[in-house]
């Protein structure tokens, strides 16, 4: 008995073409041959950024092609999402790379893009997000921080608390929010600045999360002095500029790519948890989790594909993309809480190294950590508030 | 990657959204309903007319060799105006196995006239004791001369009161749940010894029980081989958990989308009940569920049709998806209409009662998560 098959061919089309798979083998390769293999760790990493350089921008890939990026194809971009998630390839942090840059690239002066693009490429310069503040948090637009102008318009002295402030402490610059002006509407007044984090008047203070992490912090700015030509556009327009940032932070949170392949793990790791002759995948109602979250991912990755071919298309987003940080983030923390629940009594473990099953000490910080991503780049409570006016039109009565 | 219809496949959405647009308004559908007929003879011959019903046949039987995304097409838009003509009964399920085993003299015999609308298929595959199980048989055919003669019961069969043919699985051999030793038939209903006793179902179309007491069929009208049918049957039921899901993606994009227009009409306690931030968060996961549900339909669709039974796995993760949001979405559309959403006045609770239907047809969401995660994928 054979199918017949179709003599119209559709164009709705999931298969790469010849030249993206061309593309495709080509990242393998490059991702094959520079793995790191032994030896110092930071040259490897440097030099691996180089070699990506060569490549024609593969060391920038979201940047435009104006600024050295390699201008691909959303379904080029795919590829490499997905061939990087299952590669080892070199830490790299986002606040310089993909939140900063845009900001500088779209208002940012000549002069600042020269001053801090080159070294926000070459990894050289470490940048951190001064954005929540303890009485700023999903209500951003409620911050405080001050900045006043000197009497002679050099300078600003900057003076305030910024909290949640990820990897402060290893930080070289700051891009901070601050006050600049208190009338007009709470958006009106603030204003987008950059400073160095290592000078008096700026103190870290640890804060250590669930997971026993040290990774976000409190800053207090006391007096800080910031030249004027250190401000991103206008004055007081800054919550213009942080908008299109937040947008940019809040879509590449969901992280399909890497998703996907913790749940391969997931699944090895409880094939490999032993209960009475079978394991913790014969147990149905594991099973059934397992089950109910793969399928919510394989919606999620086509949702994805969706917007990505909205985009290839030259459309706006459409409402697919407006989900995928809610979807992805959930999506992540179940995967978390799966794999403490497949630790057993081993996810209690919590000394320097783990006992009984080897994935169970970083599971269980793994899903402690976890909990932040419903929170951060926009909380989904005020993501689904966005959702409600932006994409389905509820707007508010007045009332 | 294009997930753009094509300019004919766009030409036949506009086609059939208009079609629901102009004769299927809620009060039209249910006076066919009140009427005591299954669905309305006009509308099945304009159906006929627009050639929607050879869309998806292969040109040779004279169709326009359509395939799964075109069924898709036009189911995603029956769903919407919850359409009573039997175009999944006699097309995607019917027409579907007819070319898929039927001899060229059977399908010659047949097709034209299912293409034309003169004659309805309607496929009797479940039974009473088998649950959602395909390869549970318990009616039997034995040979007699060149003839079969069968005995048994074939349930809730779609459209049974109305077909002129039916397709039915009857056990050749093996034991109950054996997947070889079923064959498929092709029964003309006027047979002597075959009942087909017609009822409504809470959604609005019809079913049947079919009895078969000695009903004598000729070999030429066996689809494939005897004892190899089952093929048959699971690409048969693929193809129509594609069509139903598709359906149900319009009846859940209307249920959102008429709950979101109805909360911003409806006031209470001096606001007009989507100022409520609780009623906004559960349109808008409503409104998640059903783009993730979409994007499954796509997926499952464009697999199928580039490798057929090798998507089995993802087809289990549609129909689980499906069942699952079609029921929630259904239910939430009630409650957020409230006491107007328990009245047969609004669309609200016709589609709920079709998404109801649609998740217990060919296995309910329980049934193909089990599927799913009892595949190869899972085991250790």
């Amino acid at each position: 008995m054979s199918i017949p098959q179709p003599k119209r061919s559709a164009t709705v089309d999931i298969e790469l073409s010849p030249e993206d798979l061309s593309f495709q083998s080509e990242v393998r390769n490059f991702l094959k041959e520079n793995a790191y293999k032994q030896g110092d760790y930071n040259k490897w990493r440097l030099n691996w950024f180089k070699l990506a350089r060569a490549k024609g921008g593969w060391d920038i890939p979201k940047w435009p092609e104006k600024f050295g990026g390699p201008g691909w194809s959303p379904t080029q971009h795919y590829i490499w999402e997905k061939q990087t998630a299952v590669s080892v390839t070199p830490w790299d942090l986002p606040f310089g790379l993909s939140m900063l840059a845009p900001v500088l690239m779209n208002y940012g002066s000549q002069e600042q893009q020269d001053r801090f693009l080159p070294a926000i490429r070459d990894r050289k310069v470490n940048w951190c997000q001064g954005y929540s503040e303890p009485g700023a948090g999903s209500d951003l637009a409620n911050l405080k921080t001050k900045a006043q102008l000197t009497p002679d318009g050099k300078h600003y002295i900057v003076n305030g608390t910024k909290i949640w402030t990820t990897l402060a402490h290893i930080a070289d610059w700051i891009f901070c929010l601050v006050r600049t002006s208190d009338t007009g509407k709470k958006q009106e007044g603030i204003s987008f600045l950059l400073f160095p984090m290592k000078q008096t008047g700026i103190e870290v203070k640890p804060i250590i999360t669930l997971g026993g992490a040290h990774s976000v912090n409190m800053v207090h700015f006391t007096d800080v002095k910031v030249p004027v030509e250190n401000r991103v556009g206008e004055a007081d327009q800054g919550w213009t500029y942080a908008k299109g940032l937040l947008q940019h932070e809040r879509t590449g949170l969901a992280g399909i790519s890497r998703s996907l392949v913790a749940l391969e793990s997931l699944k090895e790791q409880a094939k490999g948890v032993k209960r009475g002759n079978g394991t913790l995948m014969d147990e149905p109602a594991f099973r059934t989790k397992v089950a109910e979250l793969e399928v919510d991912l394989m919606a999620t990755e086509f949702t994805e594909l969706r917007s990505l071919a909205a985009a290839a298309g030259g459309h706006n987003p459409g409402p697919e993309s407006s989900i995928l940080k809610l979807k992805g983030t959930e999506i992540q923390q179940r995967i978390q809480k799966l794999t403490v629940e497949a630790g057993g009594i081993y996810s209690a473990a919590w000394g320097a190294k783990p006992v009984g099953h080897s994935f169970a000490r970083a599971g269980m910080s793994g899903y402690l950590s976890s909990r932040a991503y419903t929170i951060y780049g926009g909380a989904s409570e005020v993501q689904k508030d966005v959702v409600a006016k932006n994409v389905l039109g509820i707007k508010k009565s007045g009332k | 990657m294009d997930f753009n219809l094509n300019e004919e496949q766009q030409l036949v959405q506009d086609s059939v959204a208009r079609f629901v647009s102009d004769r299927y308004t809620l009060e039209s559908r249910q006076s066919i309903i009140a009427s005591g007929q299954a669905f309305s003879d006009a509308h099945w011959a304009t159906i006929a007319e627009l050639g929607w019903l050879g869309l998806t046949l292969p040109e040779a039987e004279g169709g326009f060799g359509g395939n799964q995304i075109d069924t898709m097409v036009i189911m995603e838009q029956f769903g919407k105006g919850l359409v009573l003509e039997p175009f999944y009964a006699s097309i995607v399920l019917g027409a579907r196995a007819l070319i898929l085993g039927g001899s060229d003299q059977l399908k010659q015999e047949i097709l034209p006239a299912v293409i034309e609308g003169r004659c309805q298929l309607a496929f009797g595959y479940a039974e009473e004791q088998a649950r959602f199980d395909l390869n549970d048989i318990t009616t039997r055919a034995k040979v007699d001369g060149d003839m079969f003669i069968l005995n048994g019961h074939k349930s809730m069969v779609q459209n049974g009161g109305s077909a002129q043919q039916l397709i039915v699985s009857a056990r050749t051999a093996g034991a109950q749940t054996d997947t070889t030793g079923i064959t498929l038939f092709v029964i003309d209903t006027a047979t002597e010894g075959l009942d087909c006793s017609s009822f409504p179902t809470v959604d609005g179309l019809t079913a049947a029980e079919v009895s078969l007491n000695n009903v004598r069929v000729p070999m030429t009208r066996v689809l494939g081989e005897v004892d190899q049918g089952f093929a048959i049957l699971q690409n048969v039921a693929m193809d129509g958990i594609l069509a139903l899901s598709a359906e149900a993606l319009g009846a859940m994009e209307m249920l959102y989308k008429d709950t979101v227009t109805y909360t911003q009409e409806r006031e209470q306690f001096d606001h007009p009940l989507a100022d409520f931030q609780v009623l906004q968060h559960a349109m808008v996961d409503m409104f998640m569920e059903y783009e993730q549900c979409k994007s499954l339909l796509y997926r499952a669709t464009l697999e199928v049709a580039q490798s057929g039974l090798a998507a089995m796995r993802t087809v289990h993760a549609l129909k689980y998806l499906i069942g699952k949001v079609g029921t929630k979405i259904g239910e939430n559309a009630v409650q957020l209409h409230g006491g107007m959403g328990m009245t047969e006045e609004l669309r609200i609770g016709h589609y709920f009662k079709r998404l109801l239907v649609i998740d217990a047809q060919l296995g309910n969401s329980d049934y193909h998560l089990e599927k799913f995660s009892t595949s190869s994928a899972y085991q250790g």
